[in-house]
């Protein structure tokens, strides 16, 4: 058993390997992602009990902190791809972190709008200086950094590498400035703002969240092979088993 | 063949950059231009009351000088890469990050060093507290050498690339907020009154554990970017 695992995975990191085994997921994520993104919507929109403050405006949060959850972890992940792609030059490593890029932007940037959404009513202002707020800014332009590096490059593998390069440099900036940004806002104002504590959530909002928190995992992996698999194909365009691909053969 | 020891190579590569440099003089003064004409906007646009001017002049001195540094570091290694002599200090037998580390230092010399000089200059256009300038001009001291060193490890990633002046400001921004705001703070405490030696501190911490890392990492990300 021990000895299988890592080779399965070094099978698996073989382009052609894991084009078919991508192919093979796909659709079944795509259709988890859907199904439990429905139940999560329903029961969170629908069954979820009205907040005895906010009333119904706060069923923004099935959506903001899902996503809010997915900005971190997809640059935690892209951070870790981009590791190994650096020290073990992996090509799939490097595909796989730089795919992931504009899906984590695009989870910051639902995080801020659907944020600042929810703020208008509750504090009255689209956007305020608040920490979190600023990190989560902070965290869009790191990702913008990422793939404008990227697609500065002729060559795709060498673009790969150097924009690999900056998200290290960013995973080490992102605790950094959550600490400096909490700080300079403890300094300029006494009472802040806080978000919603989710510690003392009711049960029935809790449930709708995790469930949501199932469906943008599995939109991500989903989302990820997908590209994934494209880029593969562009990259490996030349090799065999891409012609036998694209002349239509048996191989998926 | 002997080969020079280190502090000979090092001061070569110095008094080589110095002298590239004073060739060229009228590139040292652009910068400094920039934040005085910067400055002088601000005036215009937010109206010429004094307590208004005071109250920002500290944050306005300190975006103003970042922003002249980041026009600056565009040509942190382009002549270099343009005439291959930095391919060259790649191959050389000398410690890499040691060798780029002279040059941060040469770049940081003719680009922050006359900034940091007219500091007061710029703080005065906008009605600072003159016992606030030595606090502005320390913080000044620490940020602007991290400035440098971030910014040319971002330089040394985009150096094998065609366009990059717009996309350097994008990455060097969101690493430069924590430096902003802890030179900022470090300014506005001295301005109510308060302690400011806490964000002095972190400053003085940050700039030392940069002035290790980044010359290594600007040495790793110089040879992702030239190796095609």
């Amino acid at each position: 058993m021990s000895k299988w695992i890592p080779l399965w995975l070094h099978k698996l990191s073989s382009p052609p390997t894991f084009y078919r085994f991508a192919g093979a997921l796909r659709p079944w994520l795509l259709a988890l992602a859907l199904l439990t993104g429905a139940i999560a919507l329903y029961g969170g929109l629908v069954l979820a009990p009205a907040d005895y403050q906010q009333g119904d405006a706060y069923r923004i949060i099935f959506i903001h902190v899902p996503s809010a959850w997915m900005s971190l972890f997809i640059y935690g992940v892209m951070g870790f791809a981009a590791f190994l792609a650096l020290v073990w030059r992996i090509k799939l490593a490097e595909v796989v972190a730089m795919t992931s890029a504009p899906i984590g932007a695009a989870f910051t940037f639902i995080t801020l709008v659907t944020g600042s959404l929810w703020g208008k009513p509750m504090w009255g202002t689209w956007w305020t200086w608040d920490a979190r707020l600023t990190s989560e800014l902070v965290l869009l332009f790191l990702y913008l950094g990422v793939i404008g590096l990227y697609h500065a490059f002729e060559d795709r593998r060498q673009g790969a590498r150097a924009a690999a390069f900056l998200a290290l440099i960013g995973i080490i900036n992102v605790p950094i400035v959550h600490f400096s940004v909490n700080w300079w806002n403890t300094l300029h104002q006494g009472s802040t703002i806080r978000l919603l504590g989710p510690s003392t959530i009711a049960p029935g909002m809790l449930w709708p969240l995790l469930t949501m928190m199932l469906a943008t995992k599995f939109y991500y992996l989903a989302s990820l092979f997908g590209r994934v698999r494209t880029d593969l194909l562009d990259l490996e365009s030349g090799k065999d088993w891409v012609r036998t691909i694209a002349t239509g053969s048996t191989l998926q | 063949m002997s080969r020079p020891g280190l502090t000979t190579a090092c001061a070569a590569m110095l008094r080589r950059d110095l002298t590239l440099a004073w060739r060229r003089r009228g590139d040292i003064a652009m910068p400094v231009l920039y934040a005085l004409i910067v400055t002088m906007l601000f005036p215009f646009a937010l109206g010429p009351e004094d307590t208004l001017l005071e109250r920002i002049a500290g944050g306005v001195v300190l975006v103003t000088i970042l922003l002249a540094m980041l026009l600056a570091l565009d040509t942190m290694f382009s002549s270099d890469i343009e005439d291959g002599s930095l391919e060259q200090l790649v191959l050389a037998p000398q410690p890499l990050a040691l060798m780029l580390a002279m040059k941060i230092l040469a770049h940081w010399l003719t680009t922050a060093l006359p900034l940091i000089v007219i500091s007061p200059l710029l703080a005065g256009m906008l009605h600072l507290p003159t016992s606030v300038m030595p606090v502005l001009m320390l913080a000044l001291l620490l940020s602007t050498p991290m400035l440098s060193l971030l910014g040319a490890i971002l330089v040394a990633l985009t150096a094998g690339t065609r366009r990059s002046g717009m996309l350097l400001a994008l990455m060097l921004l969101p690493l430069c907020v924590p430096v902003v705001i802890f030179a900022a703070g470090a300014v506005a405490a001295s301005q109510q009154g308060l302690p400011w030696l806490a964000p002095i501190a972190w400053l003085g911490a940050a700039l030392v554990l940069l002035l290790v890392l980044a010359p290594l990492a600007c040495a790793a990300a110089l040879r992702i970017a030239l190796d095609a």
